[in-house]
């Protein structure tokens, strides 16, 4: 119990530190692409910094809601971190792991700021809740098959657990776990709200769907949204990592063991994110309606997992 | 004891119809809200009553009179009938306690009594149903509360709507019905008496000839799709305290009559587990995608009924799935699933039809396009409600969530079974689940964002009052138990002696609350606290206006472009010019439709079959002396010829 309380502390404060520097690095490969020298890459945290100490700004039609909603954000994500283990896999305590919490604590986050976007009766920020209930409803069902796929795969329903069995299996043994990971690298692009699902760069455009909700948050409630969106990117991240190359995480705690896996998931976030950074350079924002495509995609590739597991 | 609580209770209620019948025209209001608390008090007995059976379980028999030895009115109750008799008074005592504020509201003197009268004998006439040990009783407390709830959905009977809903509604009853005693009728004949027992054996084609009429039977009363019909029609025409018992509670006896059935009397077959799995697939998801379109509150959450039944079918489906390939683990853990999804619909929906009452009543309307900026006005009404939304949406860590986290969790694990198209089926069944509790958190969103956030859309809504304690202490008990059960499910499950392989949510509700105290203590020390109010910003307009909001139609309007092939709309553009090239423009109508998929195609199809039948036979009794003697030689003949052949 010691042990898990010290690791949900270390494994927190981590992820909280480490998340903004993945937004940052994605922002800096987009603007090489488009030839731009782009942020210094601890952009990010000044950001959050200077959003802490500035006033906080409310419409009067709003209620309590958008005053929850910040708290709501963070604590749900958190909660969530606690689920991903990046330092090492600890022993798994009360059912912590469960992916179907996992999931639906994400949603939770995402429930609350879809009403925030509705509360202060902007045009926009009701926009960007419909838009984003729609795209969470379409890709609801690629993320479940998806972690079935996993559950069926890796033969738990536990995240310690499948990332326990994937570290010590190797591709050559679970082949598949590359063709999840296709679905999975299209669940980090939808859910971080980017190209082509969605705009980060243009505020007040009639494309975006995440950045709307937030247009009536200033000050302090705003950095809370900013770090839990980046928490929750780097979550995701963390998923795909630790399922496709776990290589460098560690099941022992220790000194050393725990530094390879940060300095290793460092290493491995970083190369995700210039990976996701050229991938939205080389796309343009797809028209919403087209977005049932490409979820249809990766339900494609997560079904067509389950079909390979089950014939062989 | 046990029978002093379980008499005491039923007197009360048969009390209390008697006195608001015989003075219908007369009682007072005292008179009504003494009922009221005597109704609050013997669902409080019964509620004692059945939690000493399912937390001792034990069981409890009672003959309470016999007219024959095959008919009786004889009433066992075992752990799985305590468990329903615990929803219902559960229910139903905090809808008494809410009616005390809001039957006073409207209705004639009369009209008032009488509901009162009729909601004592559908309460009693739910518990005695559950409780009943033979097919007689059953059925004739099944049209005892067919029939009260009937006449509570005729409340207001003045009008053209609920005339034709209430219609609507007693001929879907009946058919239940006609259904249901196929089903016992054929179970006799097997068994050769009205008892609740094992029947053993029939033959395949009989049997299965038995559970198709049940499941028809029971199926029509829990709203299943495709005969789910009168749920959206009669939950929005009656009162709001009995939409709320209705929904809440009547359509969760269907389900304790379906489980009794597959449980403890027929032995099923995996193809049954199979089609009931289909069936509450199909009803969850067609239920919340019919439901994002509506934007008649309660139309939305009597859709909402029909998703949340189809989730309980699901886990019964799961179950008998399970239970035929012999992983008794993992039937236990889908049928304990969809029994708690059972108690925590009833909960949340009852919560959410109450706090609707509320806002109903307050605004003077349905339509929550003209709704909006309510919970500023109606706060407390407002947070109530929101708990439901949260519960229904099954968010962790409250209830609605825990229930479809084990139903979930059951799915996940199907891997374990050999047969591969099976295998299929049911990861297609885990993907579209998943959509429609994705869809169903896009609805409740979209309901409690366009009633109770941004500004007001209506000059009714601009006035609206917060409602008295009565119509805020009832939905608040069953909001507090809303949160408990989901906090404390695994401890709840440990002391009733089941260990499920799910997650301890008191242990993420505790790590959530430090999380939170963490972080507001963060926030404290380095936050700005200053805050300051201001405009909402919207492009430099000089002021909002309460037209530019998103309404219920623009924020579900992408959900509908997408499963547009569902819905089926259909444009209907008639133009009219000035000129005959057709290029001025001079007036014109458009029209979307939604088609109504069941309605026309299913019910309208076999209603006029029936119309066309009873014209034929009414032209047969239209003649005159001779040709009704001839009827009855003919019948004579073809009498004597039967007897003759059979004998």
């Amino acid at each position: 119990m010691l042990s898990f309380l010290i690791y949900a502390l270390v494994n927190t404060v981590f992820v909280i530190l480490i998340s903004p520097l993945f937004v940052s690095l994605i922002k800096k490969v987009k603007a090489y692409m488009q030839g731009r020298e782009g942020p210094p890459l601890l952009q990010t945290y000044y950001l959050l910094g200077k959003l802490l100490k500035k006033e906080t700004v409310y419409s009067g039609n709003t209620s309590l809601i958008i005053r929850i909603t910040p708290y709501v954000n963070v604590v749900c994500v958190i909660a969530a971190s606690l689920f991903v283990p990046v330092i090492y896999i600890p022993m798994s305590v009360g059912g912590i792991g469960n992916i179907i919490l996992f999931l639906y604590l994400l949603v939770c986050a995402k429930f609350f700021m879809a009403l925030a976007g509705l509360d202060a009766g902007s045009t926009f920020g009701g926009m960007g809740s419909s838009r984003e209930m729609t795209v969470s409803a379409v890709i609801e069902p690629v993320i479940i098959i998806v972690f079935a796929a996993l559950s069926l795969l890796l033969k738990t329903t536990n995240l310690y657990q499948m990332f326990a069995i994937s570290l010590k299996s190797s591709l050559f043994i679970n082949p598949s776990t590359l063709l999840i990971s296709l679905s999975l690298f299209i669940i980090l692009i939808v859910e971080s709200a980017r190209i082509p699902v969605d705009n980060p760069e243009t505020h007040l455009e009639l494309t975006m769907i995440h950045e709307a909700m937030l247009l009536e948050y200033s000050g302090p409630d705003l950095a809370m949204m900013e770090i839990s969106h980046a928490i929750k990117q780097t979550l995701l991240m963390a998923v795909l990592i630790n399922v496709l190359i776990p290589w460098g995480l560690t099941a022992t705690p220790g000194v050393l063991s725990v530094s390879i896996s940060v300095i290793t998931f460092i290493a491995k976030g970083a190369v995700l994110a210039i990976v996701v950074g050229v991938f939205e350079s080389l796309f343009a924002k797809s028209r919403l309606f087209r977005l049932p495509n490409l979820f249809m995609l990766a339900f494609f590739f997560s079904f067509s997992t389950i079909l390979f597991e089950l014939l062989r | 004891m046990m029978n002093l609580l379980f008499v005491c209770g039923l007197c009360v209620f048969f009390g209390v119809t008697l006195l608001q019948a015989v003075f219908a025209a007369r009682a007072s209001a005292a008179v009504r809200r003494f009922s009221l608390w005597a109704m609050l008090c013997a669902n409080l007995l019964l509620l004692a009553f059945s939690l000493t059976i399912v937390l001792r379980n034990s069981t409890f028999y009672l003959n309470l009179y016999q007219i024959s030895a095959a008919m009786r009115f004889s009433f066992s109750v075992d752990r799985l009938a305590a468990y329903f008799i615990m929803i219902i008074s559960l229910v139903s005592a905090t809808v008494c306690l809410y009616s005390l504020g809001y039957v006073e509201h409207h209705g004639s003197n009369t009209g008032k009594n009488f509901l009162l009268a009729m909601m004592s004998l559908f309460i009693v006439s739910m518990l005695l149903l559950v409780a009943s040990d033979n097919t007689f009783s059953l059925l004739f407390f099944w049209e005892i509360m067919s029939i009260t709830s009937f006449l509570m959905v005729m409340f207001d009977r003045d009008q053209a709507d609920t005339r034709k809903s209430g219609l609507f509604y007693f001929v879907m009853t009946q058919m239940s019905t006609a259904f249901l005693m196929f089903g016992f009728i054929a179970i006799y004949h097997v068994s050769g008496s009205f008892d609740i027992a094992p029947v053993t054996g029939i033959s395949e084609t009989f049997k299965a000839f038995i559970f198709l009429s049940l499941f028809i039977g029971f199926g029509i009363k829990a709203g299943v799709m495709p005969f789910h019909k009168w749920l959206p029609y009669a939950h929005s025409a009656s009162p709001s305290n009995i939409s709320a018992l209705m929904s809440g509670v009547m359509i969760k006896v269907a389900i304790y009559g379906l489980i009794r059935y597959l449980l403890f009397v027929l032995t099923p077959d995996r193809w049954w587990g199979v089609m009931i799995l289909v069936f509450g697939t199909f009803s969850a998801l067609l239920g919340v995608i019919y439901a994002l379109k509506e934007h008649d509150i309660k139309k939305l959450l009597a859709y909402h009924s029909i998703e949340n039944i189809g989730i309980i079918l699901i886990g019964i489906g799961l179950y008998l799935i399970f239970q035929s390939y012999g992983f008794s683990d993992l039937a236990t853990l889908a049928l304990i699933g969809s029994l708690f999804h059972t108690l925590n619909h009833a909960l949340f929906k009852s919560l959410l039809f109450l706090t609707t009452g509320s806002v109903v009543n307050a605004t003077g309307t349905r339509n929550i396009e003209k709704m909006g900026g309510l919970i500023k006005v109606m706060p407390y009404t407002g947070i109530l409600f929101l708990i439901g939304s949260v519960s229904i949406a099954a968010l962790p860590p409250f209830n609605g969530f825990v229930s479809e986290l084990m139903i979930f969790q059951a799915f996940l694990q199907s891997f374990i079974i050999s047969n591969p198209f099976l295998k299929i089926i049911l990861f297609l069944g885990l993907s579209l689940f998943a959509l429609t509790s994705a869809l169903a958190a896009a609805c409740f969103v979209k309901a409690f964002g366009v009633i109770f956030l941004a500004t007001p859309r209506s000059e009714e809504a601009r006035k609206a009052k917060e409602v008295s304690w009565y119509m805020i202490a009832g939905p608040a008990i069953i909001a507090v138990l809303c949160i408990l059960l989901g906090i404390f499910s695994f401890q709840l499950f440990s002391s009733l002696g089941f260990t499920l392989p799910i997650t301890n949510m008191a242990f993420i509700g505790l790590a959530l609350l430090v999380i939170l105290g963490l972080v507001w203590l963060i926030m404290r020390l380095v936050g700005n606290r200053t805050t300051r109010r201001s405009e909402t910003w919207g492009c430099g307009i000089i002021s909002q206006h309460s037209n530019m909001e998103y309404t219920a139609s623009g924020f579900s309007e992408p959900i509908l472009t997408i499963f547009r092939p569902i819905y089926r709309t259909r444009k209907n553009v008639d133009r009219n010019f000035h000129d005959p090239g057709r290029s001025i423009f001079k007036d014109g109508i458009a029209e979307i439709h939604t088609f109504k998929l069941f309605e026309e195609r299913i019910y309208l199809p076999v209603a006029h079959f029936i119309e066309k039948l009873s014209g034929v036979v009414s032209n047969l009794h239209d003649v005159d002396l001779d040709t009704y003697i001839l009827y009855s030689f003919a019948a004579v003949v073809i009498l004597i010829i039967a007897v003759g052949w059979f004998i």
